[in-house]
């Protein structure tokens, strides 16, 4: 049993990080950025847990706090580029602050043990749920709290007034210029919540996953981040949560019994499905 | 003042790589405005199909694995073309990325999977060759590596600037409509685009494999980047602009790596990128639109 709550945690953490880019590509922006903001969250959260010795739940909202700071500071100079430029933008940013947690070192004695990040060596014994004796089941319905609410947010978003005109940004913006709409604004806002929602899905898998170091937070995960959204289409929030499902329960889990091919099979997949689906696996139909 | 001198004309040296790998990704992107995440990656995958050669003939030399690199460079061109371009409507511009970058993957996964994840050594040319002058001196290796990659590069703008095919890829780049009502049939001048890029992406790979000397599945990643980097501070589209900025950037990583440590080195790169994103955010060369 305990499997399944472990597979679910991965795919509830995971729709958090799809769903971070989802919102940022109703606008039609492409950013690679997401791992970066997953990354402050994870670091930060850690940190406050671990070394401050607060509650997960405070230090859950100041690492989504942060994340959304840095998404929204990195979306004044990076939107100003469209397109391909931005996709660079965002993939050297997300570099850049991965780099900078592989020359980050803060480590503080604890209890005899030195504690904290420590560059290239990474950030151990973030024990939070451990220490409290908290089960896995009970981490999964944890995380699964913050995956439901995030999701009921977007959904609720696509129904309201400020999803039309995100919707609306993505689909032409000399359109949505003409009619009043403040690109910028809707741009940037759009970034910010998916810097916070990207917040709490790292300070979540930190606590998760116990270690954390930088090569989690490379430009593979970054890509993870916006593939989900464009392989289950942009049309609902479920599209996004139904391909975390594909790739993390089917691809990665299911197909374990091929071993070695695995991996061969899952870029094919991903391409095969591109060219039968171009819109996404739920998108919508032709051109 | 000679370290610095030194550092920056092997970083120079060493950029001509970076020039290459960005002149491809600008290439395609110049004349299909789409961006091929799987570049770097078919890059190295036509330099590990280079070492087939030395499997093939025993004692093959040097020059037959670039030549075999080069040659499954262009055919990996033609197959991402055809995987993640070809049968892709226009009108999603999100799909072709994500193919691409699925490309990527499956291209890591196979040389993964035929090497079992072991580096492997690649042959050099001239690197016994040192030329002196005083305390300065140059690797013959890294010379080679900059002679060819600038014969490579003469040999592409003399076909897009003194050739018909060069002429028709021109015209797709700026006009693919007028160009399809010219005559000019656009999906075969969109996959010789791939094809020729990846030509060149195959030479790159090699060369990459011969000044450093081995080859590894991880260098996919990092050369993803930089390529886009060069890519986007040359400006995108721009040949020229890929040749000076890959120049550039090898110059630049080489002084950090010297001055700041190889972990570090990275960072500055970045830098430098978001740097021209903020004050010149056309890149070197802009394109006139």
């Amino acid at each position: 049993m305990d499997f399944y709550f472990g597979l679910a945690q991965t795919v509830g953490i995971h729709t958090l990080l799809g769903l971070s880019a989802y919102i940022v590509l109703l606008t039609g922006q492409v950013s690679l950025a997401q791992a970066a903001f997953f990354a402050i969250g994870a670091y930060s959260a850690g940190m406050l847990t671990v070394l401050a010795g607060w509650h997960v739940v405070p230090a859950l909202g100041v690492g989504s706090m942060l994340g959304a700071v840095t998404a929204c500071a990195v979306g004044f100079p990076a939107l100003r580029v469209k397109g391909l430029m931005l996709v660079v933008a965002t993939l050297a940013f997300g570099e850049g602050v991965r780099l900078f947690f592989f020359n980050f070192d803060y480590q503080v004695a604890k209890g005899g043990i030195r504690v904290g990040p420590l560059g290239g060596e990474g950030f151990r014994q973030i024990r939070f749920f451990q220490e409290h004796g908290w089960t896995t089941g009970e981490v999964m319905l944890f995380i699964w709290v913050f995956v439901i609410a995030v999701m009921a947010l977007l959904w609720w978003f696509d129904r309201s007034r400020y999803g039309a005109v995100l919707r609306s940004v993505g689909e032409d913006e000399v359109a949505a210029q003409s009619v009043g709409i403040n690109l910028t604004a809707v741009k940037v806002s759009a970034m910010t919540v998916g810097g916070a929602i990207a917040g709490v899905g790292g300070g979540l898998y930190a606590h998760y996953t116990t270690h954390i170091e930088h090569a989690n937070f490379n430009v593979l995960l970054a890509t993870f981040a916006i593939a989900y959204p464009i392989v289950g289409g942009l049309r609902t929030v479920f599209g996004t949560l139904t391909a975390v499902i594909f790739v993390q329960a089917f691809l990665i889990e299911g197909l374990r019994f091929l071993g070695d091919w695995r991996n061969l099979l899952f870029g094919a997949l991903i391409v095969l499905a591109m060219n039968l689906r171009p819109h996404g696996l739920f998108g919508r139909h032709g051109a | 003042m000679l370290d610095f001198l030194q550092t920056l004309s092997d970083g120079v040296l060493f950029g001509a790589i970076y020039a290459l790998i960005g002149i491809g990704f600008t290439l395609v992107f110049g004349v299909m405005h789409k961006i091929n995440m799987a570049y770097a990656a078919a890059s190295v995958g036509g330099a590990y199909a280079g070492l087939l050669v030395l499997k093939a003939v025993v004692v093959a030399p040097a020059w037959m694995v670039f030549l075999g690199a080069f040659l499954a460079g262009g055919m990996l061109g033609w197959l991402v073309y055809v995987t993640c371009f070809h049968f892709i409507p226009l009108s999603s511009p999100l799909a072709p990325l994500m193919s691409t970058v699925g490309m990527l993957l499956l291209i890591d996964e196979v040389i993964v999977h035929l090497t079992a994840g072991m580096p492997q050594n690649y042959p050099a040319m001239f690197d016994d060759v040192m030329l002196r002058f005083g305390e300065f001196t140059l690797r013959g290796d890294l010379l080679l590596v900059f002679g060819i990659s600038v014969l490579a590069m003469i040999g592409l703008l003399a076909l897009l600037y003194r050739s018909r095919l060069g002429l028709a890829t021109r015209a797709v780049a700026q006009q693919p409509i007028a160009a399809q009502l010219c005559g000019i049939r656009v999906t075969r001048v969109n996959a010789l685009t791939f094809v020729i890029a990846g030509l060149l992406g195959g030479l790159a790979g090699a060369l990459i494999g011969a000044s450093v000397g081995a080859l590894s599945p991880l260098l996919t990643t990092p050369l993803t980047v930089k390529g886009l980097v060069v890519t986007v501070i040359g400006g995108l589209g721009s040949i020229p602009g890929a040749i000076v900025a890959g120049l550039l950037v090898g110059g630049f990583e080489n002084l950090f790596q010297q001055f700041r440590g190889v972990t570090e080195r990275d960072m500055y790169v970045m830098l430098l990128l978001f740097a021209f994103l903020v004050f010149r955010p056309g890149g070197l060369f802009p394109a006139k639109s």
